[in-house]
């Protein structure tokens, strides 16, 4: 049912703005299946390689393959279509639209649902994802942890083989994270392959069998959860960061530095 | 004429002006597109069924069937070509390429058919009438400016319809929402707005034939209309139909009753009440939805 060749590669893939690079010979490659985690500081590049895969940022050079397809070229409707799925960090929800539209959307367009398949897609996803009871909401309306929801389950309408998930859990309470993570967990049991970005890393340990850890664009560990959160080279990097003029220094002075400001 | 009748005319003028400007508020209010050359357009569907209708001998009415469809295809045609690659070029490119469309529409005009001024024949319809009596005045109403209101509430209630009923209008309404998200669940944005641009020029065509029966049209007959339907546009609140409607009843109903007064000051008090609109509430009295803060 899945071919056994990789489902995404990248190929020494290089993308610039400016001074900055998000993308620096960049090679990666995902199996159908697979749950890779992705770490790094700010700036490392990890949503970039999200805009990279799904369409939204047209590389300087390199290649991106789906299924052994050069789809360079393709945007992102087209990748959609080609099974790459992708949730934003801050959801993006057709407001003016209901939930349920929303994911119809994408059940009809992305997951080529035509029809009343279209609509059973959609009461599916939005099941397995407990929005079934706000379907006609406006999309608009809804809190964060629902509009979470809406971005994994238009995502998941699409139909994706590969789905990227931007910080799903970020400023989500414990238990909500526990819920969405149960919901990718279940979608998971399809053979869909996962990559996630997460500053979480427990949300993130939970789930995926591997860990990418991107650092100015480029991979600096990739292996085992547990291997790649204890090498050195990662370590470094968070260590790194932390250092940069002190985090806890930085943190220490303006509230003092703040106070004397007030007071002058 | 008396201020009942005035009124009563308004708004049947203000139909009128409702159907010249919806493809405005259509292709702007989705594709963000400020389409210059909308009046033009509209001028060159009365001349496309002047063509048609004496090179085919037939009457107006039916060659509707042939101009709208054209129409259509015109407008498919300068999306692909022109419109959607000036929309990835800044926000000042479409107003300078449709500019540009309008002027070459108009020395095309000119150099093909003339600028001398032309009507289309509406037939028995442009002389019927019926007379009311209202409010204790009689007022004589032209069946052509009936059926072009009634046709303008046909074509705005249609549309109304197809946005937001049918998978077209979803896929239109999150296209417009949100571009960038609308092709990452696979929405291929060119067809839509392609199809988008079809619909506006098609109206476009229609109204030009009711402009060319209820009165007379040159090559440079467009940029007056796309004065109107640009005010219509923006005192209903831009991008909503609707409103749309309203701002073209409101044009037609000052119009009309500053007519009353003085014949001379009819289009200065369209502009005036323009002015004043943008002063008091720019956004306009229905807005398709909140202004971009978040």
């Amino acid at each position: 049912m899945v071919s056994t060749g990789p489902l995404l590669e990248l190929d020494r893939v290089t993308k610039r703005f400016g001074q900055v690079t998000v993308a620096d010979e960049l090679s990666l490659t995902v199996r159908p299946g697979d749950a890779v985690g992705v770490v790094g500081p700010n700036g490392a590049g990890k949503t970039s390689l999200f805009g990279i895969v799904s369409g939204d940022l047209r590389p300087d050079s390199g290649q991106v393959r789906l299924g052994g397809r050069n789809v360079t070229s393709f945007d992102a409707a087209v990748r959609c279509r080609l099974g790459v799925g992708r949730t934003h960090q801050v959801p993006r929800p057709f407001e003016d639209m209901t939930v349920f539209e929303n994911v119809l959307v994408a059940a009809q367009q992305g997951g080529g649902a035509r029809g009343r398949e279209g609509f059973r897609t959609t009461a599916r996803v939005l099941a397995g994802t407990g929005l079934s009871d706000l379907a006609d909401r406006p999309a608009g309306r809804l809190g964060l942890p629902h509009r979470k929801r809406l971005e994994l389950a238009r995502a998941l309408a699409t139909r994706p083989r590969l789905l990227l998930l931007d910080e799903v859990a970020g400023g989500l309470t414990d238990p909500e994270v526990a819920e969405l993570v149960g919901m990718i967990q279940a979608a998971r049991a399809d053979g869909l392959a996962v990559v996630w970005i997460e500053h979480v890393v427990r949300a993130l340990t939970s789930t995926v069998d591997r860990l990418i850890c991107l650092a100015g664009g480029r991979v600096v560990a990739d292996g085992l959860p547990a291997d790649v959160l204890a090498s050195p080279e990662v370590k470094e990097v968070f260590l790194g960061t932390g250092s940069v003029g002190g985090v806890g220094g930085v943190g220490g002075v303006p509230e003092g530095g703040g106070g004397d400001g007030a007071r002058a | 004429m008396n201020w009942v009748g005035a009124v009563v005319q308004g708004v049947l003028v203000g139909g009128w002006y409702a159907l010249a400007a919806c493809g405005l508020s259509l292709t702007f209010g989705i594709m963000r597109l400020v389409n210059i050359a909308h009046g033009d357009l509209a001028v060159c569907g009365a001349y496309l069924t002047l063509v048609l209708s004496s090179a085919l001998g037939l009457p107006v009415g039916y060659t509707l069937p042939l101009v709208l469809p054209i129409a259509f295809a015109i407008g498919v045609a300068l999306h692909l070509l022109l419109f959607g690659r000036a929309l990835r070029g800044g926000p000042l490119a479409p107003v300078l390429v449709t500019f540009g469309l309008s002027v070459m529409i108009e020395n095309l005009l000119v150099a093909g058919l003339s600028a001398d001024p032309r009507s289309l024949d509406a037939g028995r319809l442009a002389l019927a009438g019926v007379r009311v009596t209202a409010f204790g005045s009689v007022i004589t109403l032209s069946w052509l400016r009936i059926a072009g209101f009634l046709t303008a509430l046909a074509v705005l209630g249609g549309l109304h319809l197809l946005l937001a009923r049918t998978s077209f209008g979803r896929l239109v309404r999150a296209t417009s929402d949100d571009l960038d998200t609308a092709r990452l669940v696979g929405v291929r944005v060119r067809p839509v707005f392609a199809t988008v641009a079809g619909i506006a020029v098609a109206t476009a065509a229609l109204a030009g034939v009711f402009l060319g029966m209820t009165a007379t049209f040159d090559p440079y007959a467009g940029g007056l209309s796309l004065i109107f339907a640009f005010e219509a546009v923006v005192i209903g609140g831009l991008g909503s139909l609707w409103g749309t409607l309203l701002g073209g009843v409101t044009i037609g109903l000052v119009q009309q009753l500053a007519a009353q007064w003085d014949v001379q000051y009819t289009v200065l008090a369209v502009h005036l009440l323009f002015f004043a609109v943008l002063a008091v509430r720019p956004q306009g009295f229905f807005p398709a939805s909140e202004p971009e803060a978040a």
